[in-house]
């Protein structure tokens, strides 16, 4: 063995990493840095002659980035929230309250082994998990996060909303077919026989909003709801409301629907021969979906990302960092430190017992959320786009909560209550709001 | 290595069924037994057009132990079934014939794992017939106490257990509570939080003693309540009762002619109950009532162990005010021989009527011991139960038949 050789036998596994990682990054840096000098100018030819399809693969990418972080949180607040309500602690070991537990169980899924039984059709059975989450991610494309933020502004946002919310459904049915397990097909034709029964509720209720807005872009449909929350669809369309609500925990099989996942009936559904990240992409998906239902009843009955009053926000605070100098170098190297020292005192003058650092440490965590809440306040009255985020993300996830507390308390329906459910009530229903509707609009305009 | 085929895959003949089913659907079908040991197995292992076997257990989620059921479904309509037992056979009996009388007790714990008391009674009221032992009126008390305790615990569980297989996540964790508040307080009075084997010949394996009394005392201040609390997660659920509603209905004739006691006939309005029938201990000294319904659904099962729990509340009370003083066991020889002879004793367990009947040839041993067991009895009417339900509804029907499936398999 060369002296090399032990020498990297002896570093430990931080080291060895460092050891790998820093030349490669040093490598792709240089490359970088040579490319952009060298054909810099190309490139940002070419991008700004091609800007629709680069603000497409922008809007893609961030989607997708997003996606898994959403995902995360939701899982850490079913798990958390179910918990409470089963008189349980819940996770409350990795992080903070537990809340890095849905990232470990991320990283526990990419590590584990990807299985195929003996017998799937091994094509299918990997596909499946792929086409469910991209259908499920491709839908958050066109939903209009803040004034400004949104995928692509389509004309026909919401058609293309379901008509890709409707691929999912392939990826359950070749998840079930595919697997060779009579539990996975049931669960697949389950879900095929649900999701394409909802569609239709879930669609025809939504058509009283489109002729009271007059348009099929969600963009368009947040934007006719501005001004305060009376002005809400929710308020024009209760039933419709009620329709889509429902329809839309079928469509994101959450309980008292989740008879595709039935754990207590068919083991685990269409999931039940998946394993390691191929499991993951279902279990995302799911989540990923519970969110897009409820942004989506956020957007078309309850104002979207508009406040529910009107916010007397047009304060624009002109931040001129040049105007400062040299005051703000010195700000920036004296604050810190004499802020965490004004935090700290208090701690250490209170507690004797509390060694110094101690209160230190106490003193630059306050600061810190001192100067991110600042921060955030500064935003939140200077920019629209952190407004709308902050209410469209603030109604979202208590709708993404009334899910969560659905499942904590309901129990499960039948297959046959179910569907005569969706055909007997929801379906006259959806007609009949449709109706009302379109004879009010002609009647007394909209 | 590995020349020779594997015994399962071994081919008997062209008209053998498991090959039959092998090429029609594949090579992870239930294997029946060839050649059909009886008509009934030739029938069931024959596929009708458009039906196909599940296989339920042993190891699916909610088969409340390792049952297996053989399912035969079309679409999701269960037509015809077969539940396959003996996959936790410990052969109880036979070990209780070569163990001496208080050894064979601790061997019938573990047949009805949640409510062991129940197990250990009727075998030494048996042995006590044999041996005309009489048991101190203290020592039946507590059997009283501990043993309705212990119903209480058993029926909170069983609440649970059937919203769990309804895809109720919450009611289990609160009946647990429950549960677990009973089982701690019966573990400081025996020792064990589940094989409790405490009943002796002639008595009882020591008096209450202070932490069980504070224990107790501070649980029945709340019970009604803790219970009433339970109780209104599910009650007036509509999805619950719409799914319950109907579900596994059997009538009073069917019932009687299918043997079924306890809590599941008295769910179609036989008010028959061994405590009120054939009395025994002190329950004719206590006051309550035989709760009936007369629906002999799933939802009527349910709501009839909830009324269960209150009347063993009263039972509960009226033991703690009524118990007199004096010995928990009886003065008996070391080496217990009872004359040859016979006895049968049979108790009113959470499950129904769990009788023990006992043969002595004179020896240190008993010659024979034959356990009934209510669960086992019950899981024979389930082949009547399901078919024409959904699969969904397998499970709701075999958990509000509440079978533990220790003692299904002894």
């Amino acid at each position: 063995m060369t002296v090399v050789g032990r020498a990297w036998n002896r570093l430990s596994l931080p080291g060895k990493l460092f050891f790998t990682l820093a030349p490669l990054l040093l490598v792709t840096t240089i490359a970088v840095i040579a490319i952009l000098v060298i054909f810099g100018q190309l490139i940002v030819d070419f991008l700004a002659a091609n800007l629709p399809i680069v603000r497409f693969v922008v809007a893609v990418t961030a989607v997708l980035l997003m996606s898994v972080p959403t995902a995360f949180l939701i899982i850490y607040m079913e798990m958390k929230v179910i918990a409470l309500m089963n008189l349980r602690l819940g996770p409350d070991r990795v992080g903070p309250y537990g809340s890095l537990l849905s990232v470990v169980h991320g990283l526990k899924v990419l590590m584990k082994e990807d299985f195929t039984p003996t017998g799937v059709d091994s094509i299918v059975f990997t596909l499946a998990p792929v086409v469910v989450y991209l259908a499920s991610v491709m839908s958050l494309l066109v939903i209009p996060f803040a004034p400004g933020l949104f995928g692509q502004d389509l004309n026909v946002g919401l058609l293309y909303f379901f008509a890709v919310g409707g691929l999912s459904v392939v990826g359950l049915l070749m998840a079930g077919w595919s697997s060779f397990n009579k539990y996975s097909l049931l669960g697949g034709l389950r879900s095929a026989a649900q999701i394409i029964s909802y569609e239709i509720p879930l669609t025809l209720s939504v058509v009283g909003v489109l002729i009271l807005a007059g348009t099929m872009s969600l963009n368009q449909i947040v934007l006719d709801q501005r001004g305060s929350f009376l002005d809400w669809f929710a308020f024009k369309q209760p039933l419709g409301l009620l329709i889509f609500f429902i329809a839309a925990t079928a469509e994101a099989n959450r309980t008292p629907f989740d008879l595709t996942e039935a754990d207590s009936e068919i083991v685990a559904g269409f999931a039940t021969e998946y394993s390691g990240m191929r499991f993951g992409f279902f279990f995302f998906a799911e989540y990923v979906n519970v969110f897009i239902m409820s942004a989506l009843i956020v957007s078309l009955f309850f104002g979207g990302w508009t406040a529910p009053f009107d916010w007397p926000w047009p304060v624009h605070i002109e931040l001129n960092p040049g105007g400062l100098g040299i005051g703000l170098l010195i700000l920036l190297a004296v604050a810190p430190v004499v802020g965490t020292l004004v935090l700290a005192a208090p701690f250490w003058v209170a507690r004797s017992s509390m060694p110094a650092w101690q209160a230190l440490i106490i003193g630059f965590v306050l600061l810190n959320l001192l100067i991110g809440l600042g921060l955030f306040a500064l935003a939140f009255l200077g920019w629209e786009w952190v407004v709308g985020l902050f209410w469209f993300l603030g109604k979202t996830y208590g709708f993404v909560f009334t899910f969560v507390w659905m499942r904590g308390t309901l129990p499960r329906v039948r297959i046959d209550q179910l569907m005569g459910f969706a055909w007997k009530w929801l379906l006259p229903a959806s007609l009949l709001n449709l109706f009302v509707t379109a004879g009010a609009v002609v009647v007394l305009g909209r | 290595m590995a020349t020779s085929a594997p015994i399962s895959r071994r081919r008997a003949s062209a008209d053998d069924p498991r090959v039959i089913l092998e090429e029609q659907v594949g090579v992870f079908e239930p294997v029946p037994p060839f050649p059909p040991r009886t008509e009934r197995e030739a029938e069931f292992y024959t596929l009708g057009d458009g039906e196909m076997f599940l296989n339920m257990g042993p190891q699916h989620p909610s088969t409340h132990g390792v049952l297996r059921v053989v399912v035969k479904i079309n679409g999701e309509v269960v037509t015809d079934l077969d539940p396959v037992l003996g996959y936790l056979h410990r052969g109880v009996e036979k070990l209780c014939e070569n163990s001496d009388y208080h050894q064979a007790i601790c061997y019938l714990d573990p047949l009805e794992y949640v409510s062991a008391l129940f197990c250990e009674w009727p075998a030494v009221m048996a042995f006590e017939k044999l041996m005309d032992v009489t048991v101190p009126r203290r020592a039946e008390y507590i059997r009283v106490l501990s043993g309705e305790l212990l119903r209480i615990a058993s029926h909170a569980l069983f609440m649970g257990w059937m919203a769990l297989d309804l895809g109720g996540l919450t009611p289990i964790l609160w009946s647990f509570i429950e549960r677990d508040e009973i089982v701690e307080m019966l573990g400081a009075l025996t020792g064990a939080r589940m094989l409790f084997n405490y009943y002796r010949i002639g008595g009882v394996n020591g008096d209450l003693n202070h932490e069980f009394m504070s224990r107790l005392g501070d649980w029945m201040t709340r019970a009604t309540e803790q219970h009433d609390a339970n109780v209104r997660l599910l009650n007036e659920n509509e999805i619950f009762v719409r799914r319950m509603r109907d579900l596994g209905r059997v009538d009073r004739e069917t019932a009687l002619r299918m043997c079924m006691t306890g809590p599941n006939l008295r769910a179609t309005g036989v008010p028959f109950d061994v405590r009120r029938s054939h009395p025994y201990s002190v329950y004719p000294e206590l006051d309550f009532d035989i709760p009936t319904r007369d629906e002999g659904d799933c939802l009527a099962r349910y709501l009839l162990r909830l009324d269960e729990v209150k009347q063993s509340l009263r039972i509960i009370d009226q033991c703690l005010n009524q118990m007199p003083d004096g010995p928990v066991m009886a003065k008996l020889p070391r080496l217990l021989r009872p004359r040859p002879g016979r006895a049968y004793a049979a108790v009113e367990s959470p499950r129904g009527q769990y009788a023990n009947y006992a043969i002595s040839d004179g020896t240190d041993q008993p010659f024979r011991l034959r356990i009934h067991d209510p669960s086992f009895i019950h899981l024979q009417s389930v082949g009547l139960l399901m078919p024409g339900h959904l699969i969904a509804d397998t499970m709701a029907v075999m958990a509000s038949l509440d079978p533990i499936m220790g003692g299904v398999d002894k």
